[in-house]
């Protein structure tokens, strides 16, 4: 028996919009939402940039953690609207960044401050570790089953909507809230995506930094937020009267076997990801009308996955509109699969593709319709998302539209 | 309230291995010279997955039919890598960011970007046996390690691979990881804690016979519950491992490694894993070992 899997609520806190509606309506504006780092003060790092969650709240240490807890709070009350909670044990699938360690506590630690007695500073202190935020999602959502937290880097929020659906499909689970979170603007994270010349530095025109696909593109910017769906047997949600957004079709993913920090020159890894996700799906490649990119504007990204696209598509990877949502919100890591899967959705609810922004010098090595500067009207049934990492895990996900 | 999961397996175990403590991961490594960016995890990830291999009478490159299921401990940091960072980002006794941007940020090794991730353990892995199947890299204990269980439990039963890596690693002899069980209730002491890393190649057993590969030991049940705790408050955690009646005793805290490691080290027998976690699982598996 195998089930079909249908996504009933959404929740997203991003660097351009704290709310579905709001991300989306930027998105089709084709806005950036980056710019000088404020969260700290970089210094003279040579990224100085960044594209930070605009929150006026208060916030945990761990950024993500706030974050998650209100998109999961946003996916929750959207599913829940029709007056029921989906139906039997709920289980928890996370894509999830791990904080290194925080500077100042570390100074403090060698002038002799011991670890604080109350849990709440104990727990904080040094370093928060990132299964926290698990306990916390499941002991507020009230959810049961045994969670899966994945540490996959950039793939990781792909993961964990990828493997709940297959939880959910083969009958483990009966429903998943299923997402990712990652901050990593803090002086450890951005140094470290610095010292190995992974993220641009093009500090002076933040809004046209991340450049996927451009010529002149630089790197990445680094984003943080998170995203979060829940999931449940599409028969569940029809008979509780939920709203169907999308469902959830297939799955791929594969290790590229090649590099620490660059893909497989041909895109083997990509290419085997997607087609495994098509696989599963039973689409064929002419049946898929919009590809949601991975698109990081490294120099070794985007030809390798425009490279895999053409493969697996032929001739027709031509006519099919890629966009890359990390122009305007740069890379979430682990959360940046989540966010881009809620993207994809948003997009093929209203029958549009939104922009890849700050394309004006098309690479020749990028030479697919990657939608650029403005957004489009085109109608998607069936949407691919990709999501490749550092240490070559990739993992891609074929979206279907409504409920029909 | 909890809720629970079960794994049921028509699956043969047909190579165990497990390392603690330092180790080479020379003979391992098919590209060499990317021994340089490989940490202590990567390391006894490697070795141990490399064994296992070995021992199930398999050989590299594994291809798109294995899957690699990994479950990582908490993230490791070094003493002198701290150290060196710290020194040359102090304003006195402060952290001065100034002083990291101009100073420390030149003095870090970029590779140590690498060394630390938590899923570099299963990229130099996927790396050395070329493996290019799925995968799951969860984190950061013993409950994690049942997840990945189950996640390549059904992968094999569903047909997606037909070979699963599964296994778990932990850096725990470092300046972060220490730290952290300094502050957890009650307390773990640093001499308790230990490096190691396990790993099991689990097959189809028709398939495994067919290969005239010897079914080493067999899941004969699984049980994984789970009740939302606090890691840092929760219930105090407890693990036991029973080997033909008689616990197992003086392996120490091996994160998510402990059955793997206990497992790998059993000649013959039955062995029962028990364990109740700071993060709220209470898992019971049961093993023939032959």
């Amino acid at each position: 028996m195998r089930y079909r899997v249908a996504v009933t609520g959404m929740g997203v806190v991003s660097p351009i919009g704290r709310t579905v509606h709001g991300f989306r309506d930027a998105l089709f504006a084709g806005r950036s939402g980056i710019g000088p780092i404020t969260t700290f003060d970089p210094a003279t790092l040579p990224t100085r940039i960044a594209a930070e969650v605009k929150w006026d709240g208060e916030l945990m240490r761990d950024r993500k953690i706030s974050f998650v807890l209100d998109a999961a709070a946003q996916a929750m009350k959207e599913a829940t609207r029709a007056g029921t909670r989906p139906s039997g044990d709920g289980g928890l699938g996370l894509g999830l960044g791990l904080e290194l360690f925080s500077m100042d506590d570390l100074a403090a630690k060698r002038r002799g401050r011991p670890v604080p007695e109350p849990i709440a500073e104990r727990a904080v202190y040094l370093q928060t570790p990132s299964d926290l935020c698990v306990s916390m999602l499941a002991d507020r959502f009230e959810l049961r089953a045994p969670p899966l937290t994945h540490v996959s880097a950039c793939a990781a929020g792909t993961d964990a909507i990828g493997s709940a659906f297959r939880m959910i499909a083969s009958g483990r689970r009966r429903w998943m809230m299923a997402g990712g979170a990652d901050s990593m603007i803090n002086p450890l994270g951005v140094a470290g995506f610095c010292s190995i010349g992974a993220t641009s530095t093009a500090n002076d025109d933040p809004h046209r930094a991340s450049r996927p696909f451009d010529l002149r593109r630089s790197g990445f910017v680094l984003g943080e937020g998170a995203g979060v769906l829940i999931l449940e047997r599409l028969e569940d949600a029809r008979m509780r009267g939920a709203e169907v957004h999308a469902e959830i079709r297939g799955y791929g993913a594969s290790f590229d076997a090649h590099g620490i920090s660059e893909p497989h020159p041909a895109g083997r890894g990509a290419f085997q990801a997607m087609s495994r996700a098509l696989a599963e799906a039973q689409v064929d490649p002419d049946q898929i009308d919009c590809i949601n990119a991975h698109g990081t504007a490294t120099p070794k990204n985007d030809p390798v996955e425009t490279l895999a696209i053409k493969r697996l598509f032929g001739r027709r990877a031509y006519d099919i509109p890629v966009c890359a949502t990390k122009s305007m919100i740069g890379h979430l890591i682990a959360a940046a699969g989540a966010v881009e899967v809620i993207a994809a959705i948003a997009g093929m609810k209203a029958g549009v593709v939104h922009p890849t922004i700050n394309l004006d010098h098309r690479d020749p090595a990028c030479d697919l319709d990657y939608v650029p500067h403005t957004a489009r009207n085109h109608p998607q049934r069936f949407v691919l998302s990709n999501s490749f990492a550092f240490g070559g895990q990739n993992a891609s996900l074929v979206l279907r539209a409504g409920d029909d | 309230m909890s809720g629970n999961a079960s794994i049921h397996a028509d699956a043969a175990v047909t190579g165990m291995a497990a390392v603690c403590g330092a180790c080479d991961a020379g003979p391992y490594l098919r590209i060499r010279k990317l021994g340089k960016f490989m940490g202590k995890q990567d390391v006894l990830a490697v070795v141990a997955a490399a064994r296992a291999v070995q021992a199930a009478g398999l050989t590299a490159p594994l291809g798109e039919r294995c899957g690699l299921y990994a479950a990582v401990g908490y993230i490791p940091f070094e003493t002198s890598e701290i150290n060196r960072l710290l020194d040359a980002s102090l304003d006195g006794e402060d952290f001065s960011m100034q002083r990291f941007a101009a100073q420390a940020f030149g003095a870090i090794n970029p590779l140590l970007t690498f060394r630390v991730l938590p899923n570099m353990p299963a990229f130099h892995v996927s790396l050395n046996l070329d493996i290019q199947g799925p995968y799951a890299v969860s984190y950061p204990g013993i409950g994690q390690f049942y997840t990945v269980l189950e996640e390549a439990i059904a992968a094999i039963d569903s047909g997606i691979i037909d070979v699963a890596l599964v296994g778990a690693v932990a850096d725990q002899r470092n300046f972060l990881v220490e730290h952290h069980f300094s502050r957890v209730t009650p307390p773990v002491e640093p001499e308790r804690l230990a490096d190691a890393a396990a790993f099991i190649v689990i097959e189809r057993r028709a398939e495994a016979i067919a290969r005239r590969a010897t079914p080493r030991a067999r899941l004969v049940d699984c049980q994984l519950d789970y009740s939302p705790a606090e890691p840092f408050a929760g219930h105090a955690p407890s693990e036991c491992l029973i080997r033909d009646g008689v616990t197992v005793s003086g392996f120490g805290e091996l994160g998510p490694a402990s059955l793997g490691v206990v497992l790998a080290g059993t000649e013959r027998g039955r062995l029962t894993h028990r364990a109740r976690t700071r993060d709220g699982f209470t898992v019971c598996s049961t093993w023939e070992v032959t």
